[in-house]
């Protein structure tokens, strides 16, 4: 139930796509602000960090994504679903315009993007050894970008940005028991993601981060 | 791994980075040209079908409507059923969905939300035939066939003997959440916190704090909004836990030996069957019942299933003593 295709969110996910085709205003802005972020930080060190190309590779895959949206039967998350149509784009890109160089990322890797999709990492692969903090730390981002985009904003609001789970509420728009209902959920999918990614337990990452 | 180390490695690993806000407005207005796009050409497309379908006849319909019913209901997990839905009792699947009353017999599946009217109470089977039953006014989400995440109200959960291996299952609250060790128990969320009865085994409590407390059969654990954890004793068969009775899904005794239906009216109960002779053990292991308890609570059917055979029930302390009927006349006189 964690990374990129959560039980709990397929039947969100295909409810937000029959809104949008069926033409619901603030169907398109759920999707919108979901998304946005997350395919672009996806794609943008895919592209060495070209903003540019990252705006162009997000226009696109979303684009795609649109177009395509009827045909999405939540085999994955939907989140899953947009980063394969945006590994296209970004190859494509690259094709296209031969200026930027193809970066692969260690999660691109088999066996890391396996484990990144919800299969689980073999028990041996110590990936907070194999690789240097700020892949590390990069990768703890990118986990939290796989899971719901709610529980993500959730969790940086209230353990980076130090908010209070009222204020927490009001920009979800739901209430204080509702946001800390969601901040018990987001920590139990983010801590078992983790585990999934890396292997290791949250203690080993951290103090591997220099925390 | 606990809220700090949560904390910490959030902290660690810093925030996310945000897009440039000139990307994001540039693209959300081209995004949204684009998905109108997409909307209109949809429609199109809908009634290029509907045209395509009356032409085709009625069969051609029928045909398209058995293909199409699968897509249109989605392919949510599957993780239970309701067994039992008594007054309001409502579901639905996601937050743009709309309410629909829930009957017995329902499936369930992950991402629901499921509500209970003032009148209203129900009984689910879990992944594991774990039994959970909801109070009035109670709001839940099956967030995952081992997440019940509890908005308001109370959930008891029946996780089945504590020798059995346990099925996972993770109650969520606001202030923290609950996970069982083959165990009965009730979590109830009050104005000021929650309150964690335990009839049956052993559950353990981790805070959003991540303070981890345990909890066995017979305690309650009172659970400030302030983190504070009261604990003290808890009757396990007094009125306070008769609702569960009113929502406890009658069991098929067709067949059934009397001495399996007395253990799980004794589980019922929340008590513990005691014979009184080696006799009145063989008694209840050889009659076989007939008949059904279908609308009765768990009491009232043990009055009227052991009016029918010649065992003796008496309740008394926690306990479901039962003797042959000769015996306890002996006794008697």
């Amino acid at each position: 139930m964690v990374s990129c295709h959560v039980d709990q969110n397929l039947a969100d996910d295909q409810q937000l796509i029959r809104r949008m085709l069926a033409g619901d205003e603030r169907a398109f802005d759920a999707f919108f602000n979901a998304y946005f972020a997350r395919v672009y930080r996806f794609a943008l060190p895919r592209l060495n960090g070209d903003v540019e190309a990252a705006q162009e590779v997000v226009q696109s895959t979303l684009t795609k994504a649109m177009r395509k949206m009827s045909d999405f039967r939540g085999e994955s998350g939907l989140f899953t679903w947009i980063c394969q149509i945006c590994r296209h784009e970004v190859v494509d890109h690259i094709r296209a315009r031969r200026r930027s160089r193809h970066v692969v990322l260690i999660d691109d890797q088999p066996e890391l993007r396996m484990a990144i999709e919800s299969v689980e990492a073999p028990e041996e692969y110590d990936l907070v050894k194999s690789y240097g903090r700020s892949e590390v730390a990069r990768l703890v981002r990118a986990v939290l970008d796989c899971l719901p985009a709610n529980y993500g904003d959730a969790l940086e609001w209230k353990y980076i940005e130090g908010h209070s789970v009222e204020v927490i509420g009001q920009r979800l728009g739901i209430g204080t028991v509702a946001a800390q209902s969601l901040l018990a959920r987001a920590r139990i999918a983010f801590r078992e993601a983790l585990e999934k990614v890396f292997g290791a337990d949250a203690a080993g990452i951290a103090t591997s981060l220099g925390a | 791994m606990n809220d700090e180390d949560i904390e910490r490695v959030l902290k660690s690993a810093g925030p996310r980075e945000r897009p440039p806000a000139e990307i994001e407005r540039a693209l959300r207005n081209s995004l949204r040209t684009e998905w109108r796009a997409v909307v209109a050409d949809e429609r199109r497309s809908r009634q290029r079908r509907t045209t395509f379908a009356l032409a085709a006849g009625v069969l051609a319909a029928a045909i398209g409507i058995w293909f199409a019913v699968p897509q249109l209901t989605g392919q949510a997990e599957v993780i239970g059923s309701m067994t039992l839905a008594a007054g309001e009792v409502r579901a639905r699947s996601g937050r743009f969905d709309s309410w629909r009353p829930v009957a017995a017999g329902q499936v369930l599946t992950v991402g629901q939300v499921l509500e209970t009217g003032s009148a209203g109470r129900s009984a689910l089977t879990l992944p594991g035939g774990v039994s959970a039953r909801l109070d009035h006014d109670t709001r839940l989400t099956l967030a995952s066939a081992g997440e019940i995440v509890l908005d308001r109200g109370a959930l008891y959960i029946d996780a089945g003997p504590a020798t059995s291996a346990a099925t996972r299952l993770d109650v969520i609250t606001q202030s923290g959440s609950v996970r069982h060790v083959g165990t009965q128990y009730e979590v109830r969320l009050t104005g000021s916190g929650v309150r964690l009865r335990v009839r049956e085994g052993r559950v353990e409590w981790q805070s959003n704090a991540g303070g981890i407390e345990q909890s066995a059969a017979g305690q309650q654990l009172t659970i400030g909004d302030d983190g504070s954890v009261e604990r003290q004793a808890t009757p396990l068969d007094d009125e306070s836990w008769g609702w569960i009775a009113a929502v406890t899904p009658a069991i098929d005794i067709e067949g059934l030996p009397l001495a399996d239906f007395l253990s799980w009216v004794a589980r019922e109960l929340g008590r513990e069957v005691t014979y009184a002779s080696p006799g009145a053990a063989t008694e209840a292991a050889a009659v076989v019942l007939h008949g059904s308890i279908a609308g009765l609570t768990p009491r009232q059917a043990l009055e009227a299933v052991v009016a029918t055979t010649r065992v003796h029930v008496v309740l008394a302390d926690r306990r479901i003593l039962v003797s042959s009927q000769e015996a306890a006349s002996q006794s008697a006189d």
